[in-house]
């Protein structure tokens, strides 16, 4: 057992105290140059007053029709509609694209005309479509989210190894045992990948369609700001978008851990 | 109806010939196999055994020639071939024991059929301890044995082995060959084994191929009238050994 000794990794004292010396110069350094008038407050909030519209913001509706949480809460149904959306297409799609020629074939090109294309560049299309509630949101975002799908289904697929596919035919399997009894199981490394990179993808379209097109959501709330000229509001925005994105992350991660231990590779 | 002395032909090649492009590497090979035969194939490296292992299992398209089983051309969806490869091909997401049934389960064989052949293979090979394990968890001489276990298990006409110990240290090696002919001998399968070991070679097979280089034809044909389990020492086993070396000294 002794040989087996745990090891022990001590973080460094530098490594303890220096993020905090860190973080708390930063937004004291802010919150002076916005207070002492180095930066105008037309053009920063100080981190007292985005705290201070925080809290206003959970109980007062002013002045962009709706209350924070409300907002987060916008994005988040947007945000997830897209992407499970794009999950269901993009992975069988990438999955079949990677051993069938037929869909390789037909659906390829097209995926490559469509890929270059920012997903932001549909919007004006998808407003004379859909307008700018949420189903139009969820287009784009679906666009986004497509791409990291089809992309890892399909490298994961090609990556299965050769040899095993020499051996499934040898005894005679067909086309669609491969691919259900190795191309798959080969490429699911590759497809959660895929779960954390298009989540990532649909949360930066999100925002991107919210600034242009909303009437709800962060995106339109950071828009608003400009339009009111309040920085706080913006900067409470932007805050809220990387907080909610980040809360996001962590659930995947936890999600696929728990799938990954399913699986058991 | 058989006469014992002379078993039928399983497996019957004709005029074999594999080219890719202008490199001609099978010229025009023909042999035959009788039922439960085991033979063996050396040659050196490079010759075309793989190549001519590949098209014996229909993976290649041979240029010219043909392979008939029982009679009729060679097909996988038709016949039980089992191939084992030089590198392990186990499925990293199935257990031992789900390695070993996955050809009967390509080839549909029902579960009950399956579940009792696992428990004697298994039993055969020794791997019942770790029937539940995945292949990570197990060595690579191991993961060889899962790949053997499993082209036994489909009851194959015809047993393709391409170096399957070419990578595992001579202990081991022995003691796999040991197991091989075991099993061979209790399920009566026809077996071809490809090695560039003469000494395998004479150990395992009942008659030895001998191939030339580039390109390849059968120089040679030695029968190997041993008796089991062979004897590494004894004179008459170190005469072929000689003998098959001698043949192929020309590489
Ligand atoms: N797919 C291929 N395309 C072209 N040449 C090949 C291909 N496969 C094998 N060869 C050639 O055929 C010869 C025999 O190869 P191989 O069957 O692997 O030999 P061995 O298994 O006896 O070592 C080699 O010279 C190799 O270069
Ligand atoms: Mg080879």
């Amino acid at each position: 057992m002794t040989a087996y000794r745990e090891v022990v990794v001590r973080t460094p004292l530098a490594l303890k105290v220096l993020p905090v010396v860190s973080v708390a110069t930063f937004f004291i350094a802010w919150e002076i140059i916005v207070r002492t008038g180095v930066v105008p407050d037309t053009m920063l909030a100080a981190p007292s007053t985005v705290t201070q519209l925080l809290f206003d913001k959970f109980t007062n509706v002013d002045p962009d029709g709706a209350l924070l949480h409300q907002h987060a809460w916008i994005s988040i149904q947007e945000a997830f509609g897209g992407y499970f959306l794009a999950l269901a297409v993009g992975l069988p799609l990438g999955l079949a694209m990677g051993w069938f020629n037929v869909a390789e074939g037909l659906a390829r090109p097209i995926f490559e005309i469509i890929r270059p294309i920012p997903p932001v560049a549909w919007i004006p299309l998808t407003i004379f479509w859909f307008g700018i509630g949420l189903p139009g949101k969820i287009f784009i975002i679906w666009l986004g989210g497509l791409v990291p799908c089809v992309i890892n289904a399909y490298v994961g697929v090609k990556m299965t190894n050769p040899t095993l596919i020499q051996m499934a035919r040898t005894y005679g399997a067909s086309d669609w045992q491969i691919f259900r009894q190795l191309c798959i199981p080969s490429a699911l490394p590759m497809v959660f990948g895929a779960l954390q990179i298009a989540l990532a993808c649909c949360w930066t379209n999100l925002v991107a369609a919210e600034l242009l097109a909303a009437d709800a959501g962060l995106g339109f709330m950071i828009t608003m700001g400009r339009r009111l000229a309040m920085p706080e509001m913006v900067v409470l925005g932007m805050f809220m978008v990387g907080l909610t994105g980040a809360f996001i992350g962590v659930i995947i991660d936890k999600v696929e851990k728990r799938l990954l231990a399913g699986i058991r590779r | 109806m058989q006469d014992a002395a002379r078993p039928r032909t399983k497996i019957e090649v004709c005029n074999l010939t594999k080219r890719f492009g202008e490199l001609l590497v099978l010229n025009d090979i023909s042999f035959s196999v009788a039922e439960g035969e085991f033979v063996a194939i050396v040659g050196p490296t490079g010759c075309g055994k793989t190549t001519f292992l590949n098209a014996l299992s229909c993976l290649l398209p041979a240029s010219a020639g043909q392979i008939l089983i029982d009679g009729t051309p060679a097909d996988p969806k038709r016949h039980n071939i089992s191939y084992v490869f030089q590198e392990p091909t186990c499925l990293p997401w199935r257990t031992v024991r789900e390695n070993v049934a996955y050809g009967m389960e390509v080839k549909g064989r029902p579960q009950r059929e399956i579940d009792e052949r696992m428990d004697n293979i298994l039993e055969l090979v020794g791997l019942t301890q770790c029937a539940n394990l995945y292949p990570n968890q197990i060595s690579a001489s191991m993961q060889q044995r899962i790949a053997v276990s499993r082209a036994f298990a489909v009851d194959p006409d015809l047993l393709l082995m391409d170096e399957p110990y070419g990578q595992l240290d001579v202990k081991l090696r022995f003691y796999l060959e040991d197991e091989l002919v075991n099993l061979w001998r209790k399920l009566k399968s026809t077996v071809l084994f490809i090695t560039h070991n003469i000494e395998e070679a004479v150990y395992v097979a009942e008659r030895i191929l001998v191939l030339s280089n580039k390109p390849t034809r059968i120089k040679a044909e030695v029968k190997v009238d041993l008796p089991r389990p062979r004897d590494f020492m004894d004179p008459e086993f170190v005469r072929i050994r000689e003998h098959v070396t001698d043949l192929i000294r020309w590489w």
